[in-house]
C-alpha cells in the first residue's frame, strides 16, 4: 500500500510515456470492473446494457486518463464518468430527473426529531432478517433513478456526499435530501416485501395492521 | 454539564444522520455532539438505534448488489484499450454549471458534462 501510494506521487504526467499511462491505467482503473458493472446494472437494469455501459465508461476514462489527477479519487472518477456516459446515452426517458422546488432544504425534517419517535423500526430490522437478495434488488429497482443512485453511491459504495455531488453533477444538499428520503423509500418498501414473503412472523401484533 | 447545553437535543437529533454519516463540518462538531450523547441517553439511545438500522441496510444492499462482471466483459475492456492505445487521439471534458435564481426563490442548477474525442487511426493494425 505504501510503495503503490508513492509510486502515484511519483508520477510525472509530462514525462510519462503512452506504454507508461496505459501500464498504469490497466493497473489502477481495471480493478474497479466488477464495482461498476454492479453499478450499471442498478443504473440500466439491463446486463447486457450494463456491459456495454462499462465498456464505453472504460473507453473514456482511456482517453480522458491524462487528464485525471494522480492522487485523488480515481474510483470516484470513474463513477462521474459512468454516471454521466449513462445519464447522456443509456437512459432510457432522457429527461433529467426533476429537482422539486424545497428538495434542498427539507432532507433536515428529519424523522426522529424527537426522543418519543417510533421505536418500531428494530421490530422491521428482525422482520428483514431473512429477505433474500432478489427482493433487496427489486426494490431498489422500482426506487426513481435519483434515489436509487444517491442510495447506492452512498450505502453500497461508501461516497461521501461531496462525493455524489460531483459524481451526479447536483449540489450537496440536493445528495442529502436524495439519500434521505431514498433511504425511507427503501425501508418501508423492503418492510412490504417481508411481509409478503411472511418474514414478520416476529413483529407481532401491534403494526399499523 | 454546561456543554449538554452547547447544542439542544431537537439539534442533535435533526443532524443525527449528518453524524451517522460522518458529514459534520469539523472535528470539534464531533466532540460536541459526542459529549451530548454521553450526557444525555435518551439521545444516545436513539443514535444507537438509527446506526444500527442504517448498517443493517448497508449490509443487505452489499451483499445483494455483488455482481461480479462476465469474463467476456474483462476481455473486451482489454482488447479496446489495445486498440484505443494503437491509435492517436485527442480528447476534451469541459463542464458547464449554470445556476438560475428565480424571484420565487427557488434554485435550479444544470450540469452539462461532455466528452469529446477525436481518434485518427493512423495504424491498420490494432496490436
Amino acid at each position: 500500500m505504501d510503495a503503490n501510494t508513492s509510486e502515484i506521487a511519483l508520477v510525472d504526467r509530462a514525462s510519462e510515456t503512452a506504454v507508461q499511462q496505459r501500464a498504469r491505467f490497466e493497473r489502477d482503473a481495471l480493478q474497479y470492473t466488477n464495482q461498476l458493472y454492479a453499478a450499471a446494472l442498478r443504473y440500466t437494469k439491463d446486463p447486457h446494457d450494463a456491459q456495454d455501459l462499462v465498456q464505453d465508461t472504460y473507453a473514456k476514462a482511456y482517453v480522458a486518463f491524462h487528464q485525471f489527477e494522480p492522487g485523488t479519487n480515481l474510483k470516484a472518477w470513474l463513477y462521474r464518468i459512468l454516471t454521466t456516459t449513462f445519464i447522456n446515452t443509456y437512459r432510457k426517458d432522457q429527461r433529467r430527473p426533476q429537482i422539486s422546488d424545497g428538495e434542498l432544504e427539507d432532507w433536515q425534517i428529519y424523522d426522529a426529531a424527537s426522543h418519543t419517535s417510533d421505536q418500531g423500526r428494530s421490530a422491521e430490522d428482525v422482520a428483514l432478517d431473512g429477505i433474500a437478495d432478489l427482493d433487496v434488488k427489486a426494490a431498489l429497482a422500482a426506487m426513481p433513478e435519483e434515489f436509487r443512485m444517491a442510495v447506492y453511491l452512498a450505502d453500497v459504495e461508501g461516497f461521501s456526499y461531496k462525493e455524489i455531488a460531483e459524481i451526479v453533477g447536483v449540489p450537496s444538499g440536493t445528495v442529502m435530501s436524495r439519500l434521505h428520503r431514498g433511504r425511507k423509500m427503501l425501508r418501508e418498501s423492503l418492510a412490504e416485501y417481508a411481509k409478503t414473503r411472511g418474514f414478520n412472523k416476529k413483529t407481532g401484533g401491534e403494526s399499523d395492521e | 454539564m454546561s456543554e449538554l447545553h452547547a447544542i439542544p437535543c431537537d439539534q442533535v437529533l435533526q443532524t443525527l444522520v449528518l453524524y451517522i454519516d460522518h458529514e459534520l463540518a469539523t472535528e470539534q462538531d464531533y466532540q460536541i455532539y459526542q459529549i451530548h450523547f454521553q450526557e444525555c441517553p435518551p439521545c444516545h439511545e436513539l443514535l444507537v438505534h438509527e446506526s444500527e438500522s442504517l448498517s443493517f441496510m448497508q449490509n443487505l444492499l452489499r451483499s445483494a448488489c455483488n455482481e461480479q462482471a462476465p469474463e467476456d466483459l474483462h476481455d473486451r475492456i482489454r482488447r479496446q484499450i489495445s486498440v484505443m492505445s494503437a491509435t492517436a487521439q485527442v480528447e476534451y471534458f469541459s463542464q458547464t454549471t449554470i445556476t438560475n435564481f428565480s424571484f420565487d426563490g427557488t434554485t435550479s442548477i444544470q450540469v452539462t458534462q461532455e466528452f469529446t474525442t477525436e481518434i485518427r487511426h493512423d495504424l491498420t493494425d490494432g496490436e
